[in-house]
């Protein structure tokens, strides 16, 4: 590469982080993207270690770019003495991304969670949910036979009939790989990076320390049980007989006419560490997007992704907390692979119940309600301590999450205006910094925000009050949960309003 | 009378099953030589004609698993590893023939391959540490590189063998899985320092 290419790309790159910061305050915009540019460039002492140089990657700059913006939000208007106190700690917490974990831990994951939302355009944005998953490193495959013979006292080669040396798809906290069983059945293993609940741990707690003097104020309580909530959610994803034991009771709420497949355990070969499935054919979203689908197929699978994420909701009271267009299989039969349930998140007696008071208030549509609900979901005790312009901003997150419960007939997913309004409220919510609120959020705004991201980008639509009603048995006249087994997706075209 | 030469691998296979089954039992330190020959039934003297210290006891086992640890390493050999696979399972390989030793190891292995200058060098841990190092030099000249235990890269790649080893005896996670992340790290770090490209292969997707 010419030293000109290379000058090039670095002003892009730069453009780019810039692109993500926010754009009033010209001055500290661009100080903090040198900041974080900086840190980023910085080449660990051994030069090439980009698959664990959590900072090598433009999805970890990314990832640094919210972290820096979100903290930003905590300075906007202290003094200047208390901005260069303020950048020295977000120096530092750059450096620490870089270096801690360089099993690139929850810090990924951490970096978009308590991240906030650039100001992109709703495409990009719908794009960049996703794309900031955090991974483990790969493994080779003397690293996959160490982890088998501590597994199973047996190698690969030795357990399956035929077994895939490079990995075809990226987990969470490993990777997975084809496999063949004796019996014939194509299986896809997924495979633990070995100390990665270690590794999420130790993050976890440097940056519980790195934030300590930063001051985040009277939420600080709030920051520190958020910390722990992520530390349980992805601790619990180490667990993999926990995630298959989930994918079973997922798998049991489904029938084979539904047209929502979930992949089948193979116990004899899974352990806490390794787990076996079914291995589905077929595409991910954007090779789904790239063959042109008719509006009847994305409205198929928009309808087929609402039900079973429904279908999980409202009777297991389980949230996919992590939901990526990974999760998601577009089968060539037109049937919907539904695949890694590691991520997820049961709601407590106490959260399902305040999900239903809720959901009676929206449908009711009793606003006196709603706000005494917005407020206690916001910790606070009264509408006069949260005070107005939070309620009336987390108000506004929260109608617009729920919108599609009260709007009749065809909702489209797909909608710029729909999608655009969501997010400039959460723009606008961060940059307040009203991050305050129970734990549990961190996960049912991810879990939307995911899902939109996909359904937004499939351009999808379907009737979603009409799902709702069934697969809740609630807030209609008829509650037809019982026939719920006999319910098909929609033909395709069907009274779908003309596909494009 | 002279006894004979079966006899004697007997009593020497002997004094080292005890010696194992104490140090595990006792810890390394707390077990005396004359605990060992009491366990044994024979003289203490007896028992300097097979080992002049309890440390030569402890790193004969070492080197017996290691090499049987190298040995199977071969067979699981296929030629398609890259130098990292190779080095990644050559230790990996070596240290589950150790995991029985584990609980004592830490002060044996401190003690016998310490690289700082002592009095005494330990000439059973001399011993493991060229034939470990050649047997490394044989893996990095099967992909093209040369080197000697002595150059830099030994000697690089010998504290790095060493870190791993401390971590692994005090390893208290599952199956030590925190030191295989650390073995994976240690043999990227010293691959790439090595080779000084700009390898590392991106996450596959």
């Amino acid at each position: 590469m010419s030293a000109e290419t290379t000058r090039k790309r670095g002003i892009e790159a730069r453009a780019a982080l810039l692109d993500l910061m926010p754009r009033q305050e010209e001055a500290a915009r661009r100080r903090l993207a040198e900041l974080v540019e900086n840190v980023a460039a910085k080449r660990p002492p051994t030069t090439s270690f980009s698959r664990f140089w959590i900072l090598g990657s433009l999805q970890a700059k990314v990832t640094c770019a919210y972290l820096a913006y979100w903290l930003r939000s905590r300075w906007a208007d202290a003094e200047e003495r208390e901005r260069l106190k303020s950048e020295t700690h977000l120096k530092a917490a750059l450096e620490l991304l870089g270096t801690m974990g360089y099993l690139r831990g929850a810090v990924m994951k951490l970096g978009q969670m308590l991240a906030t939302f650039p100001d992109a355009l709703p495409d990009e944005f719908a794009r960049l949910l996703p794309a900031l998953h955090f991974e483990a490193p790969p493994m080779h495959y003397a690293m996959v036979r160490e982890v088998f013979l501590d597994e199973f006292g047996k190698e690969p080669h030795e357990l399956f009939a035929s077994f895939g040396k490079e990995a075809f798809a990226a987990a969470s906290l490993g990777q997975v790989h084809r496999a063949r069983l004796h019996t014939g059945e194509l299986v896809a293993v997924k495979i633990q990076y070995p100390g990665i609940a270690r590794t999420i741990e130790s993050d976890l707690k440097n940056l519980r320390l790195l934030m300590q003097p930063m001051r985040l104020g009277e939420d600080w309580g709030n920051v520190v049980a958020k910390l722990a909530e992520v530390e349980r959610v992805l601790l619990a994803e180490t667990d993999y007989l926990a995630e298959a034991s989930f994918a079973q009771t997922v798998r049991d709420s489904f029938t084979p006419g539904e047209g929502i497949v979930i992949p089948r355990v193979y116990h004899d070969y899974s352990t806490r560490r390794v787990l076996t499935t079914e291995h589905l054919e077929g595409v991910h979203l954007e090779e789904f997007l790239d063959s042109a689908p008719s509006q009847e197929m994305r409205d198929r699978y928009t309808y087929l992704m609402t039900v079973a994420t429904m279908r999980m909701l409202y009777r297991t009271h389980w949230l996919l907390a992590d939901p990526n267009p990974g999760n998601y299989i577009f089968m060539p039969d037109g049937r919907l692979g539904l695949v890694d349930f590691g991520c997820t998140r049961q709601l407590s007696e106490e959260e399902w119940q305040m999900q239903v008071e809720v959901e009676d208030a929206l449908l009711r549509r009793d606003e006196e309600e709603m706000e005494r609900l917005v407020v206690k979901a916001s910790l606070y005790d009264s509408a006069e301590q949260m005070g107005r312009e939070r309620l009336e901003l987390i108000g506004r997150v929260i109608r617009w999450q729920l919108e599609p419960w009260l709007s009749d007939g065809i909702f489209d997913f797909g909608d710029e205006d729909f999608f655009r309004r969501g997010m400039d409220a959460m723009i606008e919510v961060t940059r307040k910094g009203f991050m305050r609120g129970m734990p549990v959020h961190i996960w049912t705004t991810r879990f939307i925000l995911g899902a939109r991201g996909v359904v937004y980008r499939l351009k999808g639509r379907c009737d979603f009050q009409e799902i709702y009603r069934r697969e809740s048995g609630r807030g209609g006249e008829e509650s037809t949960m019982t026939s719920r087994n006999e319910a098909s997706p929609p033909p395709e075209g069907e009274g779908q309003g003309g596909g494009r | 009378m002279r006894i004979s030469e079966q006899a004697k691998q007997l009593c020497r296979a002997r004094i080292l099953e005890k010696a194992a089954e104490l140090f595990a039992a006792r810890g390394f330190d707390q077990t005396t030589t004359r605990d060992i020959a009491l366990a044994v039934g024979v003289a203490a003297g007896t028992m300097f004609n097979y080992f002049p210290s309890k440390e030569t006891m402890a790193m004969t086992m070492v080197n017996e698993a290691l090499a049987q640890g190298r040995e199977e390493f071969l067979t699981r050999l296929d030629g398609g590893e890259s130098l990292e696979e190779e080095l990644f399972l050559l230790i990996g390989t070596e240290l589950r023939r150790l995991r029985p030793l584990r609980p004592f190891l830490g002060p044996v292995l401190e003690r016998s391959l310490s690289p700082f200058p002592r009095k005494s060098v330990c000439p059973e841990g001399e011993t493991a540490r060229q034939e470990h190092l050649e047997c490394v030099r044989q893996i990095m000249l099967r992909h093209g590189f040369v080197t000697t235990p002595e150059d830099v890269a030994g000697t690089i790649y010998w504290s790095l063998y060493l870190g791993i080893l401390a971590s692994w005896t005090g390893d208290q996670s599952d199956n030590q899985e925190s030191s295989r992340a650390l073995i994976d790290y240690a043999i990227r770090t010293f691959v790439q320092m090595i080779s000084g490209a700009h390898r590392g292969g991106d996450h596959v997707r």
